[in-house]
């Protein structure tokens, strides 16, 4: 089932070129509404699997960091008269700070000692934004200007949504890049086998941390750029039921394949837009469908995909070639697809 | 393992500075009654009370991962659940002590449901469990909204502790009911240890606490042990809310906010200890009412930072929490 | 040969540790010299693993001393005595299970070296796959290079095992029961190996398998209990009468 690298790189280009043309072609309701959201999202939802698929961090302190670079960001634009990219990089700055700092207290943990801690954070993170008053309160920042060749991102979401493109682009190739690069490869050791790691010489607490930062600076551009989008943020865009939702859309695509965030991301900003006018209880559905993809694939539409991929060219005939994956494709997937994380293994020890 | 001192002696500088400080803005002015010594009365009253609830409602939280390795991250909407359930039954005319029993009873058969139907068949996939709680609660909170609404409400004390009685210091009275609270999770803490410590079903928990695999191999009735304890646990949180919904409010972001305390209290306290659950309630409690109160004016609302702090600091010192294993 | 190199390899000292009330080695006074291969043998429970968890720093001490190279190294870190030239096997193969067997042995020779957090591939990294290629011919496992390590049998894991610790090339090799669970062939070609193990490398293996422990070994030590049963070359501990009774006329499994 894997293709050539040649041609896997032609048709990653075709896909891209053809998503280039979306606000062209779709309406501007569409390109504002599905697109622009659901790359945000998917950008969000990249810091979050790229932790899940390379460290074996699974963090729900993702959304606080989006919101500490976004509400900087609307900060230093909006009260201090800050140029729109000179604040966007500042916040950004800071939020891979916070995501050092994060790192650094989360990086002795691990599985759902991790999950909580996690989770402590990003929701402390939110009442920081909700009760202080540097922040806007409860309103948060309205106001929010792009840098000038954005434009205006409500009425012509065009321009915003090539940057989110040309962006998850360039966060896709880096996260792919830098999984081969001698950190990302002890990353991954890191995420096997921690106890293995530490004999070898390798400083496991130093690798999460500074991966926890890789995750922030994806989170802070996702951060950054979806409040300009929104041309505001306020608290409600990383309350709690935000953090559920960025999981939900890393679940529903496959928290272990970086991919999976924006497919998760497309399915449901689709959801979520055609079927408000369906059913008022869109949160009950959304857990609903949560608690169906972790019954029955725990991997994600994109293992699910995977799978019957791989059963139908077993059928089809095709020689079963069992363990021939090229390494670089396999890095992205944690060993055995169908335990999420059956965390109480040999890693789990080492506390 | 290898003590750290560096951060265990700051952390000690850390809580003696916040000490001298409250006792200084307390009592700079003398003891007498002129002086602050009344308000941090009240203030510390405060706080214990309110680590009295977080305590009632984590340690229920605490027993299911204990025995478990179940992180339960509906715990919260258990706990809005149980409120919610006693302001129905209330409004249905029943007492509060009856709407109390009924409600935690309540709220243990939801949380004994969600364990039998969704947690029992993947036993030991800790992270797969705690990501179907989170969709359980995802589902519970936006059904608590159709079913109880979005406006804050609030159950009423019954007559037998609606009053305030003098507490014999400074001529201050303080509300009965929270000095009942705070009994409440004596009460609470009591019984869980004699369980724990006397009974065979504590046998197992500690069993389970101490060495996992231990646990199947005794012979035992294991899965009805299971679901005992998550019937429990579940209950303490419905329980939780019934106190809670009394004496602060019952609305939609309070799930969170107990979910987060919950969190707060046995990350710092260590998993799976009621000892640690207790000590992390009061530390939490007392530094939530205190920082309202002792906190520079321009500081007070980023008073959350102080449970950052709080986070941070013991994460720092003990990675497992002050009274957790380390395994 | 100067003094240095006439210094023990390992040498411990009163090494305990106790769980709860419960010693699982109790005095521990060990020393292995430059080149030697020593085999650690003991019934289940005698505390084998608990001294080689104690060496590489997995488990603190309760009581005693560690020295690795003339270095006291009884408060050092785990990753910094790796560094140091201790490699060291696990009872239960700790492979990297999602990445192929050239990475494991890749990050296994980078685990020794500088460059952990490089971003760029050097001239190094050339260097590193040159030795994780010669490490995975010499542990039998050059055809199997891009299968993933997870996807392994336990023969291959048990090679693999092996091969992660000697890939750094360290001064001191621990393994912990390497003939585990392997078939009558693969112990011979483990034995085999170990036979032809570089002299530079000092061995310390732990051995239910007394046909592999003794034909490597030419040191024994007996564990019992916690505590240092007796020491000495094979053909002693072949002879000694308290060792038949104890462990060699048991026929248990291994654990």
């Amino acid at each position: 089932m894997r293709l050539s690298v040649p041609v896997r790189l032609v048709l990653s280009a075709a896909l891209v070129a053809a998503l280039a043309l979306v606000p062209a072609v779709f309406t501007t309701y569409f390109t504002s509404a599905v697109a622009v959201r659901a790359l945000v999202f998917g950008l969000a939802a990249v810091s979050l699997t790229f932790l899940a698929a390379y460290g074996g961090i699974v963090s729900l302190a993702q959304t606080g960091l989006y919101g500490i670079a976004g509400f900087l960001m609307a900060r230093f634009i909006v009260t201090n008269g800050m140029d729109p990219i000179l604040a966007a990089v500042l916040a950004i700055a800071i939020a891979v700070m916070f995501g050092l700092l994060f790192g650094a207290i989360v990086s002795g943990s691990e599985g759902i000692y991790l999950l909580m801690i996690t989770l402590a954070l990003g929701v402390i993170t939110y009442y920081f934004f909700s009760q202080s008053g540097s922040f806007g309160g409860h309103e948060g920042i309205n106001g929010v200007s792009a840098p000038g060749f954005v434009g205006n991102p409500v009425t012509h979401p065009a321009a915003i949504y090539e940057v989110l493109l040309a962006c998850s682009v360039i966060a896709y190739v880096g996260v792919r890049l830098l999984a081969r690069t001698n950190f990302g490869l002890a990353l991954q050791g890191v995420r096997d086998d921690p106890v293995r790691m530490r004999a070898l010489g390798f400083n496991v607490r130093l690798h999460r941390t500074l991966a926890f930062a890789a995750g922030a600076l994806i989170a802070g551009l996702a951060g950054v750029l979806g409040t300009w989008a929104d041309t505001r943020i306020s608290p409600g865009t990383i309350q709690v039921s935000q953090v559920i939702q960025l999981m939900t859309i890393a679940v529903i695509g496959g928290l272990y394949r970086i991919e999976g965030a924006w497919v998760g991301a497309l399915v449901f900003t689709l959801l979520d837009t055609y079927t408000r006018g369906i059913t008022a209880r869109f949160e009950t559905w959304i857990g609903i469908v949560l608690l169906v993809i972790l019954i029955l694939s725990p991997d994600g539409l994109t293992g699910l995909a995977s799978r019957v991929f791989t059963l139908v060219r077993r059928r089809g005939g095709a020689t079963p070639t069992p363990s021939s994956p090229t390494p670089a494709d396999d890095a992205a997937t944690v060993p055995d697809p169908e335990q999420v994380g059956t965390g109480s293994g040999q890693g789990q020890v080492a506390r | 393992m290898l003590t750290r001192r560096g951060p265990a002696l700051l952390s000690w500088l850390l809580l003696a500075f916040a000490i001298v400080w409250v006792a200084i803005k307390a009592f700079g002015q003398g003891f007498g009654i002129s002086g602050n010594g009344p308000q941090f009365v009240i203030t510390a009253l405060n706080g214990v009370s309110l680590a009295a609830l977080y305590f009632i409602t984590a340690s229920g939280f605490t027993l299911i991962f204990g025995l478990m390795r179940v992180v339960n991250m509906a715990h919260g909407s258990l706990y809005l659940l149980g409120g919610y359930v006693a302001l129905d039954l209330v409004n249905h005319g029943m007492g509060w002590w009856g709407a109390m029993v009924l409600a935690a009873l309540i709220t243990g058969a939801v949380g004994l449901l969600v364990h039998q139907a969704l947690l029992r068949w993947n036993q030991g996939q800790d992270l797969r469990q705690a990501l179907i709680t989170i969709a359980v609660a995802t589902i519970l909170a936006d059904q608590m909204i159709v079913h109880f609404g979005a406006t804050p409400s609030s159950l009423t004390p019954p007559a037998e502790l609606a009053n305030s009685i003098g507490l014999g210091l400074y001529h201050l009275e303080y509300p009965v009911f929270r000095l009942f609270i705070i009994g409440a999770a004596l009460v609470v803490a009591l019984v869980l240890w004699l369980v724990i410590r006397f009974t065979r079903f504590g046998m197992i928990v500690r069993a389970g606490v101490d060495d996992r695999a231990m646990t199947s191999s005794l012979g035992i009735n294991v899965p009805l042990v299971f679901g005992g304890a998550f019937f429990i646990g579940a209950a303490l949180a419905g329980l939780g809310g019934v106190m809670g919904g009394t004496i602060l409010s019952l609305a939609p972001g309070q799930d969170d906010q107990f979910l987060l305390s919950s969190l707060v209290v046995v990350i710092v306290g260590g998993l799976g200890s009621l000892r640690g659950a207790a000590v992390g309630a009061l530390l939490l409690g007392l530094i939530e009412q205190l920082s309202a109160v002792y906190l520079p004016q321009q500081f007070t609302n980023d008073s959350i930072l102080l449970t950052f702090i709080l986070l941070v600091v013991v994460l720092a010192v003990r990675p497992q929490g002050l009274f957790g294993r380390r395994t | 040969m100067t003094a240095t190199a006439a210094a023990p390899m390992l040498r411990s000292r009163g090494l305990s540790r106790y769980f709860g009330a419960v010693p699982a080695l109790h005095g521990v006074d060990l020393e292995v010299l430059p080149g030697e291969r020593r085999a650690i043998l003991g019934p289940n429970g005698a505390g084998k693993s608990t001294l080689f968890n104690l060496i590489a720093g997995d488990l603190a001490p309760s009581e005693g001393t560690v020295e690795l190279f003339g270095r006291d190294v009884t408060v050092l870190a785990v990753r910094k005595r790796a560094r140091l030239g201790l490699g060291r096997t696990y009872q239960t193969s700790r492979v990297l299970g999602g990445l192929s067997v050239e990475d494991n042995l890749y990050l296994a020779v980078l685990g020794a070296r500088r460059g952990h957090l490089r971003l760029l591939r050097g001239g190094s990294e050339r260097a590193i796959r040159k030795r994780a290629r010669e490490v995975a011919e010499q542990v039998g496992l050059a055809d199997r290079q891009h299968a993933v390590a997870g996807s392994l049998s336990h023969g291959e894991q048990r090679q693999l095992e092996i091969g992660l610790a000697l890939a750094p090339s360290p001064r001191l090799l621990m393994l912990d029961e390497p003939a585990a669970g392997l078939s009558r062939a693969e112990r011979l070609s483990l034995t085999k190996m170990l036979l032809e193990l570089d002299r530079e490398v000092t061995l310390i293996i732990i051995e239910h398998d007394m046909d592999v422990a003794l034909t490597v070994a030419e040191h024994v030590t007996m564990l019992h209990q916690g505590e240092k049963l007796l020491e000495g070359t094979p053909q002693e501990i072949r002879a000694n009468k308290m060792v038949h009774d104890l462990y060699l006329g048991n026929t248990h499994g291994e654990g």
